[in-house]
């Protein structure tokens, strides 16, 4: 369908616009062909209000079955190709049928529209959020018209937040104690924490602390896991000795991270983890992964 | 080979090292660069711009993608420093390099916060390298701007720059990282009163200065071939270099006076040592801590500092560490002679001296030289703060006797070499070799020496007593001396004495001989004593010493008997012990034991000495007892030809000075050496030794005998056997033989016809010259130049006495020649 | 100018510990050019440390001497002088000056060195000299009592010889100077 839209030359340009469009704040957000656009940004609950402009070629008649606005949400999987599950799905009618000779605008309006998942843009799943504007059309194919816009929802500060704190080792080899401050980190948090080397019988070369995303899409048998290393920071250069603490400090912001999404719409989940890794000598790896959660956090608490 | 390549290979490393380093910084200074080179893209806004603020707003843009750069060129250029391939020495270079580079990237922070730029931001910003040494060369670099611009605490920073800097373990990436800091923190350090209101307690910097020691003396126990061992050590001594550096700028620091050292500072770091448990990084810290800080706070700190040695391991090298610490107090002491009150309010003899004996008694394990080797210290330490206390002195050395106790010998030669310097300490200190003799405990560590050292340090005794012309005036001082040496004195525990070197064997005996000379006493009783206690000691020295034992005991008595001489005589006390009669007594029996030697020349010589010292003392029986032993021994002992000829002179030229002998001893005597002399084996020593004889009767001074006749009966006799001397030489030669020996007799009838004998006359004389004459013109007389100039000054000398004139002149007048 | 040093009678280690520290002190490597000592040294050591001084050293025996290879009597010739050395017990009387004089023509010598008295001596006689430096140590002597540490240092510079005497008298050394030019009719024609 889009492919069609793209092949010929509409006899009608539709356009979409925000009403806060130049004021509201923008997301970037990255299109099928690589490119990355900006956006505007909303959060669940929001009104999201505009016009639709039509605006036939010169000259040009449009006859149609009568216009209509839809906002979607959708997540596609892409082991799944072209199908689309809408979560959500409102439509607002624009027009009765008839014809369009001359530039028509149509205000249009969602108010308190629920979007309790964010836009997300993953490996193998992709959630996002559409504005189709549809002018019907009998024999020929209808006139579409998208708009994308990003969803981010915030989170207050949690009320519990652990710390994670664990003993681990290998018996006779290795005991080391480590110490996450929290369990639960904001985009742009920064993780603080210690490892105390309890027992080191081994020679240690390098001690790094990875960030690993874990996104799962698909149930039961059709489960497609994708887990990527996103950060990659070296904490320790050397070998310590049995007594020594080696501080942690990660500034999670320069890292592209998405707030954990557990279970979202029974489709996908995405979590974070906290990979400890300490390589010997010999390039064997020791690790131990913790989950954290992440989230995002509202700008003004 | 292996180990060539290994160098070439670090060359290489390096090279490439320095080569990336400065490619990043090529670029890192590109973009430093405030004003950002013309790229098109931005002269075209420039002068596109009609608006200067667009311009501006381009130029911040352009800074900030110059931050970016600058951050990523520069954690790109401190990479090379993420090598492991060079040794420090080579890192070294490289760290050098980043380090100059790190200087501008500095003052480009500093100046981005000019323009506006949060520091606080940069401080962050720099924290996302992903790499930990990138990282925090950054950190520090930025750190040190943050400091600067006061926007926290100084105090909060640093100790985070520190903490941080934990994360580098490594030896020597660690090492140098923390040397950056300190060096580029070095002048923000929080100093009492300083700007940056060092509240911040100084010694929680040394934190910093801790990890690092740990891995990077932790290498040990590594196990690998030799080669890398000895690369190892070599690392670890360049790291310690830099370990102590650390150390060294914490004692800089002059906001740490002795109560903050001594409240907090110290205890820290002990602490620190102590948990450590790393017995090199223990060894080194210590060392360290007693090499950076001042010696007045060691001094003032002694207790603490020598509390935390027994907590440490075991294997710990204190003793090193102790010595040190002994050896830099000694130091310190010697440097004024005000500070020395201050080692008395401390008590740091009694302490050290304590702490020494917890340590061994703690290290169980250690090998006696390293005992020894603290006792050597505490005794260093001892004799230069407390040279007067001579208590302490004995008490280290009893201390040393009591860890030896139980112990057979040392066989170990570098123990050895510890116990003598332990004896050879005092020697030195005190120049005195009294002082040695009144430490009770001094022989009984010498005792632990085996033989051969034992004599080496009796003759270091003997040498310093020499060096320093010590005397030893009482006889108890020479027993106590005696036992010092009794290596020297005699065969210990029956050492086969043909093991001994002959040479060192003589030097050592001679050593003694010349001690002997040391003891000295005016009151002549004291000195009999000292004597006697000498002759006791060296007649158990057996016949391979007594050669040389005994001449020197027997000078030494006859230069007694000289000071007693005239003394003698009936004084009240007929007992009085120190008479020359009894002296001659006991000499008698000292060169007695010479015949066990045998060394019957020596012996003789040495009763010919004692005859005329008893001569001079007027003791007749006694000078003929040793002229009797004298002959008994030339008739029986001495059967070299050689030697006999200077028997004979000796016992000629001594007969010739005896003016006490009554006619009959006399005559028995003379007949006895007249007997001798035409007895040699060759005529010409007979013919010399006879007529030598005539002086035996005619002795020029007042009362001296004066017998002309047989005077001339021994010149006749010596003429004779010159005679037969050319006879036996025709025979043999078939030419006759010199006439030296007729012009030798002239010159004696000269002498006795100069002295106013009246058996030799002119004519005589006359008579002989012609002889001498004829024979030498005769056919076949040899040729013999010498006598011929002794002829000739002959008659030289009768014509310079003719001519002198006079009694004498007139006297010769009779002679022609 | 040539320096020669003449000593004898040190009866080291017999009757004395070592020589007097000031005559060590003043007696240095380099500066003499002849050592001549009329014997009794005792030891190899002290033959070793007057070689140490001056390695032109001529020495005769002397009574004690343990080296029995020293010569009895020795002659030598320095610049215009002719100097006989001899330890002097063989010259009975001992130290008999008219003794000496005989063995001075014997050997046919302008200077006469000899020991054995520890008394330091030195005569004009004869045309010639005859010098006894004494005892180097002031060891002991049967024959002379007081025995002061001397030694001699002859200056020979041509015709001309200048003898200083070295005595070391409580704990001072004093410098005597004999000067002494030769004739030429003493002079050997033969």
């Amino acid at each position: 369908m889009n492919f069609l839209v793209g092949a010929f030359k509409q006899p009608c340009n539709i356009s979409i616009k925000f009403v806060d469009g130049d004021t509201r704040k923008q997301a970037p957000l990255k299109k099928e062909n690589g490119q990355t656009v900006m956006v505007p940004l909303f959060q669940s609950q929001e009104n999201i209000a505009g016009e639709v402009c039509l605006e036939p070629v010169v000259g040009k008649k449009v006859e149609h079955n009568g216009v209509k606005i839809e906002l979607l949400g959708q997540i596609e999987l892409y082991f799944d190709r072209g199908n689309f599950y809408d979560f959500t799905s409102l439509v607002r009618e624009l027009d009765v049928p008839g014809d369009i000779y001359e530039r028509k605008t149509y205000p249009f309006e969602f108010s308190t529209v629920e979007m309790p998942y964010e836009s997300y843009n993953g490996v193998n799943v992709r959630l996002r959020y559409i504005l189709k504007v549809t002018i019907s059309r009998s024999y020929v194919s209808n006139i579409v018209e998208y708009q994308d816009f990003v969803v981010r929802n915030y989170t207050p500060l949690p009320t519990i937040n652990n710390s994670i704190k664990m003993e681990v080792g290998i018996e006779d080899c290795l005991h080391i104690e480590f110490e996450y401050g929290k369990s639960k980190y904001h985009l742009k948090d920064v993780i603080i924490g210690k490892i105390y080397f309890l027992l080191v019988r081994i020679k240690i070369k390098n001690m790094e602390l990875e960030i690993r995303r874990r996104e799962s899409t698909g149930s039961g048998p059709n489960t497609y896991v994708e887990t990527e290393t996103l950060a990659k920071f070296e904490l320790m250069d050397g070998a310590p000795v049995r007594g020594e603490s080696i501080p942690i400090r990660l500034f999670l912001s320069p890292y592209d991270l998405t707030p954990t999404y557990r279970n979202i719409n029974n489709k996908f989940s995405v979590k974070y983890y906290l990979n400890l890794v300490l390589v010997d000598e010999e390039d064997r790896r020791y690790f131990k992964q913790q989950e954290i959660t992440v989230y995002r956090l509202q700008e003004d608490s | 080979m292996i180990s060539s390549d290994g160098i070439e290979d670090e060359e290489k490393w390096l090279a490439e090292g320095i080569a990336g380093l400065q490619q990043n910084a090529f670029h890192m200074h590109r973009s430093l660069v405030p004003i950002p080179k013309p790229n098109p893209n931005f002269v075209r806004l420039n002068f596109n711009s009609r608006f200067l603020d667009f311009q501006f707003v381009v130029v911040l843009l352009k800074d900030s993608n110059n931050l970016r750069d600058a951050l990523k060129y520069s954690a790109q250029m401190l990479s090379e420093l993420r090598t492991s391939r060079l040794s420090p020495h080579k890192y070294y270079d490289l760290y050098m390099r980043a380090f100059d580079e790190l200087r501008k990237l500095e003052m480009f922070f500093k100046e981005e916060t000019k323009r506006g730029c949060s520091i606080i931001d940069l401080y962050e910003l720099v924290q996302h390298a992903g790499n930990i040494l990138p990282r925090l060369y950054l950190l520090c670099t930025v750190g040190s701007v943050y400091i600067k611009s006061k926007e926290a605490p100084a105090k909060d920073v640093l100790k985070d720059l520190v903490e941080m800097c934990r994360g580098v373990q490594h030896p020597v990436r660690g090492l140098f990282l923390r040397s950056y800091l300190s060096q580029v923190s070095r002048d923000k350090l929080p100093d009492i009163g300083s700007e940056y209101e060092g509240c911040y307690s100084a010694c929680e910097f040394i934190l910093f200065g801790d990890p690092e020691l740990r891995p990077a003396i932790g290498l040990s126990g590594l196990q690998g071939p030799a080669r890398e061992k000895e690369k190892r050590e070599k690392e670890r001594s360049e790291l310690r270099d830099l370990v102590g550096k650390n150390l060294h700028v914490l004692s800089q620091i002059e906001g740490i006076d002795l109560d903050m050292y001594k409240d907090t500072v110290l205890p820290r770091i002990l602490e620190q040592v102590v948990n450590c448990k790393d017995e090199l990084a223990q060894y080194y810290l210590m060392d360290c801590i007693i090499q950076v800080f001042p010696d007045e706070y060691h001094l003032q700190t002694l207790e603490t500092l020598l509390g935390a040695c027994p907590q440490l391991q075991p294997t710990v090298d204190i003793k090193t560490v102790l010595s040190q610490l002994m050896e830099r107090l000694s130091n310190y002491a010697a440097s004024s002679a005000e500070v020395l009150p201050e080692f008395l309010q401390v008590e740091a003899f009694a302490k050290l001296s304590n702490a020494i004996g917890k340590v061994i008694e703690a290290q169980v394990d250690m090998p006696v030289v390293g005992s020894i080797s603290l006792y050597v210290s505490l005794l260093t330490f001892t004799l230069r703060v407390h040279p007067d206390r001579l208590d302490y002195v004995d008490q280290v050395l009893g201390a040393c006797v009591k860890k030896l106790s139980g112990k057979a010998k040392i066989e170990d030669s570098k123990a050895t070499k510890q116990i003598v310097a332990l004896l050879s300490a005092p020697l030195e200190k005190y120049n005195d070799i009294g002082i040695a003799l009144k430490l009770s405990n001094y022989p009984r560590v010498m005792d632990h020496l085996d033989n051969g050292t034992n004599k080496v340090m009796a003759v270091v005794i003997i040498q310093s007593i020499m060096k320093n012309n010590s005397c030893i005036s009482t006889a108890e001082k020479v027993e106590a001396l005696f036992e010092l040496i009794k290596g020297l004195i005699k065969d210990l525990d029956g050492t086969p004495v043909d093991e001994l070197d002959e040479e060192d064997f003589k030097e050592e005996q001679n050593s003694v001989g010349r001690l002997i000379y040391m003891f000295y006493n005016d009151d002549p009783e004291e000195m009999l004593k000292i004597i006697s206690v000498v002759r006791k000691h060296i007649l158990t020295g057996g016949p391979t010493r007594l050669a040389f034992t005994v001449p020197p005991l027997i000078f030494s008595a006859l230069k007694l008997v000289r000071r007693l001489q005239g003394q003698d005589g009936d004084v009240i006390g007929e007992d009085m012990p120190a008479t020359p009669k009894k002296i001659f007594q006991l000499l008698h029996q000292t060169i007695e034991a010479l015949l066990s030697v045998p060394a019957p020349e020596l012996a003789l010589k040495l009763y010919l000495q004692c005859a005329e010292a008893a001569n001079d003392c007027d003791l007749e029986l006694v000078a003929y007892e040793f002229f009797t032993q004298a002959f008994i021994l030339y008739e029986e002992e001495v059967a070299d030809s050689k030697a006999q000829v200077t028997a004979i002179h000796l016992i000629i030229g001594t007969l010739q000075r005896m003016n006490i002998f009554g006619v009959e001893n006399r005559d028995t005597l003379t007949h006895k050496a007249t007997g001798y002399s035409a007895k040699l084996l060759k005529k010409p020593d007979q013919c010399r030794a006879v007529y030598a004889c005539s002086h035996l009767f005619w002795v020029d001074d007042q009362d001296g005998v004066k017998d002309g006749e047989r005077v001339l009966l021994c010149l006749k006799r010596a003429l004779r056997i010159a005679n037969a001397a050319q006879q036996m030489a025709n025979v043999t030669r078939g030419s006759s033989g010199s006439v030296a020996l007729f012009v030798e007799i002239l010159n004696k009838y000269l002498y006795f016809f100069e002295k106013g004998n009246p058996q030799i006359t002119s004519s005589v004389i006359q008579g002989l010259i012609e002889l001498i004459t004829t024979e030498m013109q005769s056919e076949n007389s040899t040729p013999d130049p010498s006598a011929d100039a002794f002829f000739s000054s002959t008659l030289r000398y009768i014509q310079f006495q003719k001519q002198k004139g006079g009694v004498m002149g007139e006297k010769y007048e009779a002679i022609k020649a | 100018m040539v320096l020669v040093l003449a000593l004898g009678d040190l009866h080291i280690p017999h009757r004395a510990a070592d020589l007097p520290a000031k005559f060590k002190s003043m007696l240095v490597p380099g500066k003499i050019q002849h050592i001549i000592c009329t014997g009794n040294l005792c030891i190899k050591e002290v033959h070793d440390y007057l070689k140490s001084l001056c390695p032109d050293m001529h020495v005769t025996r002397g009574e004690f001497d343990e080296d029995t290879r020293y010569p009895e009597t020795k002659t030598l010739t320095i610049g215009q002088f002719k100097l006989g050395l001899c330890h002097g017990h063989q010259v009975i009387p001992w130290g008999d000056l008219d003794s000496l004089a005989m063995l001075q023509r014997q050997l046919d010598v302008d200077i006469l060195v000899t020991g054995h008295t520890h008394q330091f001596k030195a005569y004009k006689h004869e045309g010639g000299v005859v010098i006894n430096p004494g005892s180097a140590t002031g060891a002991y002597s049967s024959i002379t009592y007081d025995v002061n540490p001397s030694f001699v240092l002859m200056d020979i510079d041509g015709l001309r010889v200048v003898v200083y005497v070295y005595e070391l008298i409580d704990g001072e050394v004093k410098v005597d100077k004999i000067d002494f030019k030769k004739t030429a009719t003493t002079h050997a024609t033969h």
